[in-house]
Formats: structure tokens, sequence, C-alpha cells
């Protein structure tokens, strides 16, 4: 594989539009586009994430739709869906295929458009990520899906509805620095707290919000990234899976895709989760937070809950977690987050984040999970 | 013996006149939800139909409260992940046990909930 660079970013106003998937993520690539400083016609394929656009849009076929409205209406175009890990599962094929020396200049990324769709239906949609025939029929949701893996790390570990709401405090105080974010409001403890529940034991300031939005990446083959002295080289990135079926799962304490994919990404780098410095993962919820810091290796198992009450995640703590806000805060329109995460860590390992840049940051970990913990992707990036 | 899958159809009938079927591997005895083709655990392929007795313990649970379109108006309902006796494991929806009744190692019963033509996994008092 030859070496492959991220030579241009571009992430929407994250909260509610009034435009079209496909017109989001047109601004996101524009915005990429003119950061990269090429001209569109260099960009040979798109890789393009949706989960919902057939229920929520009545649109399929998206690959050409988003491509003739950025004005390249010929180039090929793929259209990914894993469920929350969309587009960070066509990155990684975007990084595949550049690799591979079959393109030198690929776009990725996605975009949702939910929000104007009433919330029982939203919640129905982003049911369909899990099992039809044995699950969506109880009336599972995806709060309830990691309401049951809050339960199970709580009796293993004694991980307390506190550890969770500190993830959510931490997060929403990392996203008044984000002008993209959704929401960029200051809570407390006690907001998330007496929250109402949603699925025990997760309230609704444990959960994401539903969000509007659009992310896009702009990956290059090393030739043409010496031409950028702000590339920023990818260093592996891997994907896993884990059974579909909750009742597959020998322990739902764990994420074991996160952890199968997180040792393929850290192989392929020659990196351990000792060399990262930022940290963008995949806090849907904040007990998802606390578990993905266990399973990338940054905390020993049963660790992430107390390391979130410690501080250890938070800006300029010991290893800085989603200090874009994460999902929780800046929001997360599900076929976009995993571009709008690599985004973020693209531009801290550039020094380009203002005041929450994470000072020296060389190398930073994006970690993306779809729905029931059943695809998860892990890329590492690095300035050199 | 034999290498005949047992598919979601058969295995949602059965569930329907009250019995829950497992599949065991002849190779290894690994012990799985069908339908599969291949075991997961050694990669052959030689499945035996296993009779589930319906008894276990609940080992996750969780109260929903913010239902998806068509169980709006069922709220709260609780779902809970139980491990059956023979060892393998099923999600179903509480049914007739009170939701603050509910804890981890709760012993429960499979019992099916039928609505129409659809079947679902329900669990019970043990």
């Amino acid at each position: 594989m030859r070496r492959v660079a991220v030579i241009g970013v571009g992430v929407t106003k994250f909260g509610k539009h009034d435009r079209t998937s496909a017109e989001l993520f047109a601004e996101a690539a524009r915005e990429a586009v003119v950061d990269a400083g090429i001209e569109p016609q260099a960009i040979q394929a798109l890789y393009y994430g949706n989960v919902t656009g057939g229920e929520s849009e009545r649109q399929l076929h998206m690959g050409p739709l988003a491509a003739s409205l950025i004005g390249l209406p010929t180039i090929p175009t793929t259209r990914f869906e894993n469920a929350c890990a969309t587009s960070h599962a066509a990155f990684r094929h975007a990084v595949m295929e550049v690799g591979a020396g079959v393109s030198d200049v690929v776009l990725v990324g996605g975009a949702e458009r939910i929000l104007h769709v009433p919330t029982e239906h939203a919640t129905e949609y982003f049911a369909y990520c899990s099992d039809a025939s044995f699950e969506q029929p109880t009336g599972l949701t995806f709060p309830g899906v990691f309401a049951l893996i809050a339960r199970a790390h709580m009796e293993k570990y004694g991980t307390t509805e506190t550890q969770m709401a500190h993830v959510a405090v931490k997060n929403h105080r990392h996203g008044l620095h984000n002008p993209k974010a959704q929401f960029r409001k200051e809570i407390t403890l006690e907001t998330v707290l007496q929250s109402a529940y949603v699925a025990d034991p997760l309230k609704l300031f444990d959960c994401c919000p539903f969000t509007d939005g659009g992310a896009a990446v702009l990956v290059a083959s090393e030739e043409v990234a010496r031409k950028h002295p702000r590339a920023v080289w990818v260093l592996g990135s891997a994907a896993a899976s884990d059974s579909m079926f909750m009742h597959d799962k020998r322990d739902l304490s764990r994420v074991t895709a996160t952890e199968r994919a997180a040792a393929a990404a850290y192989r392929q780098a020659a990196r351990g989760p000792q060399d990262v410095n930022v940290v963008e993962l995949h806090d849907c919820f904040t007990i998802a937070e606390i578990v993905a810091t266990e399973g990338l290796g940054l905390f020993e198992p049963g660790m992430g809950g107390p390391a979130a009450e410690k501080g250890w995640t938070s800006l300029g703590g010991k290893i800085p977690v989603n200090v874009s806000g994460g999902l929780k805060a800046k929001g997360h329109p599900i076929g976009a987050t995993g571009a709008a995460q690599i985004a973020e860590i693209v531009t801290q390992l550039r020094g380009e984040a203002g005041p929450r840049q994470v000072e020296g940051a060389r190398t930073g970990l994006t970690h993306t999970l779809g729905g029931n913990t059943a695809t998860v992707l892990v890329s590492l990036f690095g300035r050199d | 013996m034999t290498d005949e899958v047992v598919h979601l159809k058969d295995f949602f009938a059965e569930a329907r006149a009250g019995r829950l079927t497992a599949i065991r591997c002849t190779q290894c005895g690994e012990l799985a939800i069908p339908p599969k083709e291949f075991c997961a655990a050694c990669g052959k392929r030689g499945w035996e139909s296993i009779a589930l007795g319906g008894a276990g313990t609940i080992s996750s649970y969780t109260v929903i409260r913010v239902a998806p379109r068509g169980h709006v108006g069922q709220t709260p309902y609780a779902v809970a992940v139980v491990r059956l006796a023979e060892g393998v494991s099923l999600l179903g929806r509480i049914t007739d046990l009170p939701l603050d009744s509910l804890r981890v190692g709760l012993p429960v019963r499979f019992r099916p909930l039928v609505s129409g033509g659809e079947t679902m996994v329900g669990f019970g008092p043990a």
C-alpha cells in the first residue's frame, strides 16, 4: 500500500437545517476543497455515507446526487451504510483505493438529515440498525442497547451514574469552544443526574442528540500530499465487527469490536495507546465513551468511569477525549460523524484548533461505532 | 443429527407454540441461537436442534421510556438479556413482572408474546 494522507477537511454547522442531506454534504465538500486548495476536478471518486435517507428523505442513490450537487457529475460514486460508523467505513475504503494506486484523490464523508421528522419516527429509523427479527419487535431502542451495556458495566465494575454524568459535563464544556457544535452550553452534574430516564439507567443528558449535518475529507496519495504542507498522514485504518445479535454477545460490559479494530489499527501504525495524544471517540451515550476508553487501551477495564470522574479525559488531562464536544455536544448526524471526527483530529494535528487545541498533539485517533456495537472503525493519524 | 438450518420462520413458529429452539455444533459443541450456516466458534457445519427449557436469569435489563413509533403507547416497558439455563442468551420483552422488581440475576421464564401475525420473545415470572 502507498502512504495516504488527508489534505483537506470540511464540516457544516451541526444542528437543524432546512437543506437536504446531499446539499449539506456538498457544502462540507466545498469547504474541504477550499481547505486543500485543489481544483475540484482533481477529485477522482466519491465515497458517500448516509443512513436514513430512504426513510427520512425518500432518497436513495445518493452518491451521484451528492456528486451532481458538488459539480462533479461524472466521477464514480458509492454510497456506504454501516449505521453510525458509516462515513468512517467509507473513509477506510477511500484510504484503500488511494493506497492501492487506483486513484490519487478521493472525496469521502457523509451527511444526515433527521430533525424534520418526529422523534418517534427518528427513533424507529435508527432502530432499523438493530436486528429486525429478534430485537426490533421488543421495542428495543438505541438508548436501550446502551442501557443494557451500562447496567452490565455497573454490575461488573461498580461504574456509577455520576461517573457517566461526568462524561456529559466534560463534552459539553469542550463543545463551548467548537463553533460548529450543536450545543455550546455548559451543563452541571445535577442537570444530567436530574434529567428524565430515557432507558434506565440512561437519562436524557446521557444521550447525544438527533442532528442534521455533513462532513467531508479529502484523501490523497503521498505524491499529491507532498505539495500540501498541512497534510496529515493516515497511519492506520481498521474495521472490525461483532455479532449483530445482542444474544450472541458473551460480555455486555465490553465492545469487543472496538478491541479488535484498535489492535489492528495500532499494528498498522506501529504505535500503541501510550503514543496517542488526542482522541475523538464514539460517545453516542456517556457509557459508550467509558467503554470505548477501555476498549482502545487508554485505561484498564473498569477504569473508564473513574478516569472520567478524575478529569483524565478533559482538555489538559492525561489523554484528552472528544475536545470537539463529541457526539454529545457537537451533535451526531449519523452519516457524517466518522468524517467529522477525522476532520477534528486533522485540525488538532495541524495545530489549528484554537481554544480547544491539545498542545503539541502529534498522534491522534478516531473511533466510530455502528449500531448495536456490531461495527467499529478505528483510525490513527500523525504529523509524520 | 442434521445439517439443516433452523430458519427464522421455524424458530418463531416454534416460539409461538411455547418452545424455544437452539442449535448445537456437532463438531465443537457450541450452542447458538439460529439461524447460522457455519459455526462461528469452529467454522464447521453440522448442527443438531436442541429444545431449550425456557428458564434463565436476567444478565442485563433496561426500562424503555422513549419508544419508537409502533411502541409509543406501551411505555414504560422493560427489555432484558436473559442467560438461559443451557448457557445461551436471548433478548426479550419482560412481561407480568413489576418494573421495580427487576434486577440482574432475577430468575425468569420464557413465554411467547403474540400480537397479530408477529411473535416476540418474552420473559415472565420463573
